[in-house]
């Protein structure tokens, strides 16, 4: 995995963990690799990737069981609020991106569509 | 819990001319830091009056509890340039000086750390690549259990792989206690691996910051953060 150098690393770790738990590569009750092994996997300081984890914990999306390690929640709407979160946060982003080009609403929508529909003509 | 390292009012002047002064900086246990600074900054001055190879210095220099020069010749490891040695020297000899001098040596992390960096301790020193050599410096400082390691621009002019090698032994094989300071001029591959890093600029040291802190706080890489340091883009007052 490539790290941008410009965000916090723990932050990307967490993106980088909730869209393997949203994707179902990490299953409900999966036990997270052990904090040594993420950090050689991804390249980081056992530290960093440990602050990660922690806020994860402390999110509710990882269980913490002591002297185990760490488990995705079996808590499905947990994580059905967690993708609900990611949605609006990238539908956020997009938004004020786009808005600031004086765009109105409608037409935002407009541009949404025509987009899918042409990257739906190209998949074909 | 008293501190990795703490250097207070340090200064330090050789053949008449100063290299380092007023230096201070405190680093807590466990931490990964980087010590950047351009060629000839002061960085392996810095780690050489650390693991007390210079002397005649000005100022405290503390590892854990330990400021006498013995004392820290013992808590620290440092990774040397094996200028003592003579070129036909086998690895496995040196090995073994550094098994007799350090009681804090571990032949079973040596074993695994050789394994893991794919060296073949049965050669002589002279027969080494530069990346092979940087490679067995780094098994040899790391094979000791001690609480500070000093590791002075292990990256420097070696391949991509056996860079790769080198930072996930790093990672493997640093125990979370220890604390670990890594000096280069060139970051972006190490960024990810640092929890703070030092700059050294005009004899002293400039930034002492969280990586994370520089991302969040200023929104730029710890690259871009260390050269606007040197090209005065970021005033000392900023910090």
């Amino acid at each position: 995995m490539q790290f941008d150098d410009k965000v916090p690393i723990y932050y990307q770790i967490k993106n980088y963990l909730y869209h393997r738990i949203i994707a179902g590569q990490l299953a409900p009750g999966d036990k997270v690799p052990a904090v040594r092994q993420l950090a050689v996997d991804l390249t980081v300081n056992v530290n960093t990737v440990q602050r990660a984890l922690s806020e994860m914990v402390t999110e509710q999306v990882l269980i913490s069981k002591r002297g185990r390690g760490n488990f995705v929640t079996e808590d499905v709407t947990q994580i059905a609020a967690l993708k609900h979160h990611l949605i609006v946060t990238y539908v956020q982003q997009f938004y004020h991106q786009v808005h600031g080009l004086e765009l109105s609403d409608d037409e935002i929508v407009q541009e949404l569509r025509t987009y899918i529909a042409t990257q739906k003509g190209a998949d074909k | 819990m008293s501190n990795a390292l703490a250097i207070t009012n340090l200064t330090y002047r050789k053949n008449y001319q100063t290299i380092l002064t007023d230096v201070n900086l405190t680093i807590t246990p466990g931490k990964v830091v980087g010590l950047l600074g351009e060629n000839g900054a002061g960085k392996t001055t810095l780690m050489r009056l650390i693991a007390d190879l210079a002397k005649g210095y000005r100022g405290t220099i503390a590892v854990g509890d330990a400021t006498a020069g013995v004392q820290r010749r013992i808590a620290v490891s440092f990774s040397e340039a094996l200028q003592g040695f003579r070129p036909t020297t086998k690895l496995s000899a040196v090995r073994d000086f550094y098994a007799r001098v350090y009681g804090d040596f571990s032949a079973k992390k040596y074993l695994d750390l050789i394994t893991f960096l794919q060296l073949d301790d049965d050669l002589e020193l002279a027969k080494l690549s530069k990346g092979t050599r940087e490679k067995f410096i780094i098994a040899l400082t790391l094979s000791r259990e001690a609480t500070l390691y000093l590791l002075d621009e292990p990256f420097s002019g070696i391949d991509s792989m056996s860079r790769k090698r080198i930072i996930s032994s790093i990672i493997k094989w640093k125990r979370p206690e220890a604390t670990m300071i890594i000096s280069d001029h060139y970051v972006t591959e190490i960024a990810p691996l640092l929890d703070e890093v030092v700059v050294i600029k005009d004899r002293t040291i400039c930034a002492h910051k969280s990586s994370d802190a520089i991302r969040q706080e200023f929104g730029i890489g710890v690259e871009a953060f260390y050269e606007s340091l040197y090209e005065g883009a970021i005033q000392h007052d900023d910090l």
